[in-house]
């Protein structure tokens, strides 16, 4: 047994906001089976309102599945009073810390779960080493950080609750490249050295590809092609895939783009 | 036009930036790119009074229409945001109001049906009557996105600002935001300013890029000559965006 998480025939459906027929449903998601190995680091791409972001709501408990089971294996199960083994980490900067509140008492209060008062500050230092947060911030507050800053105090506070599965929505968006770069050698130190299974949601497939060991395209709320990153880029097989690999040149004419797109009915 | 001249722009005590001169002419795409945390969101934000008083003291002129934006009267303030300088922020879904329909909006910013509806079929969005009964947090960020920056456009606006366009949506989108950019500077002598980290799509997307970096941006040049005007910090960037392909 060395999957982590085994989802089958997952699908997710919302009740519609209608004046004339309150009780018909919106399929978000439908047909969703994949198994996820221990220590892997797996993408997933796809359009915009595709479900990425609900998948990783029901993959993190915090969505209900409608239909479908997941079947998880973590070490330890999980237990009343300690965090959950799986952690996400949203897309929304700017609104996923505490304006008020001081880094350093941002980290601390998640530690504080796990250890006792001794141990804190050593374990604090080596979180804020590994994820290169540099000193002069860990004293500002949240309000004083840019979104670049804030996502990675997010990513630290994560990691301080020690997850077996750690989920990231976007976590590429709002950084430079410069800190893309570090971000993605960070990504595959904790994967590495913690042993940490993560799932990275992005757009930007050339960052996906020097991450991750696996990928899955979404297109309408299905998975139309799952497989290692090498052969998606190699040869893609659906065309929806190859209609992304070309748009993130930016060379696509308005007919191109619009045939492709799958236009939402609500 | 736009003819940016600030001194100084400062929070609580700490100089945020200084000496930021700029000439925005019309016709053109500009875009304005550097590390996080250096300040572009800020700089942007000021140009309209954006920046919370109590916090920020900016010390110098915005003129526009031979009016300096940051000293003439609020509500001569707001008929500037409402009619001609418009954003199109980073944080779409947060930019919106989490208790108001889209409809809403829609009523407040045009009468003009047949603008919303070209303008959300450009788009690639559900008709007006569809998207009028969803709350801002039942659409993605993508979407969400998309409908910014049609009501960023609804008003025909002189000026767009563009705050990080590229993040959060995926590239085919991108691809048609940059389609619309071209579109809106070109057919009606418009201006947008462009902020983002996506060098690829300031290159395809604009006629001059600055470097905004340690409190200061450099002069707008034009994309053939900048990479080899500017410093090391430049270099960098291109050589990782160049290095992750």
């Amino acid at each position: 047994m060395n999957f982590l998480l085994r989802l089958e025939n997952i699908g997710y459906s919302a009740p519609e906001n209608s004046v004339k027929n309150k009780y018909r449903k919106k399929t978000i998601l439908s047909q969703i089976n994949f198994e996820l190995e221990k220590g892997k680091i797996l993408g997933i791409a796809g359009e915009s309102g595709s479900g990425k972001t609900t998948l990783a709501k029901i993959i993190a408990g915090i969505v209900l599945p409608t239909e479908g089971k997941i079947f998880s294996n973590f070490a330890d199960g999980w237990q009343k009073l300690k965090p959950y083994p799986v952690q996400i980490l949203f897309q929304n900067n700017g609104e996923i810390l505490n304006p008020l509140r001081n880094v350093e008492k941002i980290i601390d209060e998640s530690l504080r779960i796990r250890y006792k008062n001794k141990q804190i500050d050593n374990e604090k230092e080596r979180i804020f080493h590994l994820l290169n947060i540099p000193v002069s911030i860990r004293n500002r507050k949240g309000f004083e950080l840019s979104g670049g800053e804030q996502q990675r105090i997010a990513l630290a506070r994560i990691i301080a609750s020690n997850p077996e599965l750690l989920i990231l929505d976007e976590p590429f968006s709002a950084q430079d490249p410069i800190s893309q770069l570090n971000l993605l050698k960070i990504l595959k130190q904790i994967n590495s050295e913690f042993g940490i299974t993560i799932i990275c949601i992005a757009h930007n497939l050339t960052i996906l590809n020097n991450l991750c060991d696996d990928m899955i395209i979404l297109y309408n709320g299905e998975i139309v092609e799952k497989d290692s990153v090498n052969k998606i880029f190699e040869s893609p097989g659906h065309p929806y895939t190859k209609f992304l690999l070309k748009a993130s040149n930016y060379n696509l004419s308005y007919e191109e783009i619009s045939q492709e797109i799958y236009l939402i009915n609500y | 036009m736009l003819n940016v001249k600030i001194n100084e722009i400062r929070l609580n005590n700490i100089t945020l930036l200084k000496d930021i001169n700029f000439k925005l002419e019309n016709n053109r795409i500009y875009t304005i790119i550097g590390p996080n945390g250096s300040g572009k969101s800020t700089l942007i934000n000021s140009l309209t009074c954006l920046l919370d008083k109590r916090f920020y003291s900016i010390n110098g002129k915005v003129i526009f229409h031979n009016k300096d934006l940051l000293s003439i009267t609020y509500e001569e303030l707001l008929v500037i945001r409402k009619n001609f300088i418009k954003y199109v922020f980073q944080d779409a879904i947060n930019s919106f109001d989490p208790l108001k329909k889209f409809e809403f909006y829609f009523k407040i910013f045009s009468k003009n049906e047949v603008d919303i509806e070209s303008l959300l079929k450009f788009f690639l969005l559900p008709d007006k009557i569809n998207l009028s009964r969803l709350f801002p947090y039942e659409v993605s960020g993508g979407m969400a996105q998309r409908i910014g920056f049609v009501l960023a456009l609804l008003n025909e606006p002189e000026i767009l600002i563009l705050d990080e366009p590229t993040s959060g949506i995926d590239s085919a989108i991108a691809n048609l935001f940059l389609l619309k950019i071209r579109q809106f500077a070109s057919q009606k002598n418009n201006i947008v300013l462009l902020v983002t980290h996506d060098i690829k799509f300031a290159q395809k997307a604009s006629h001059e890029i600055a470097f905004l970096a340690n409190r200061s941006i450099s002069k707008f040049t034009s994309i053939d000559n900048f990479s080899l005007d500017q410093g090391s910090e430049f270099a960098d960037f291109n050589k990782i965006q160049n290095e992750l392909v």
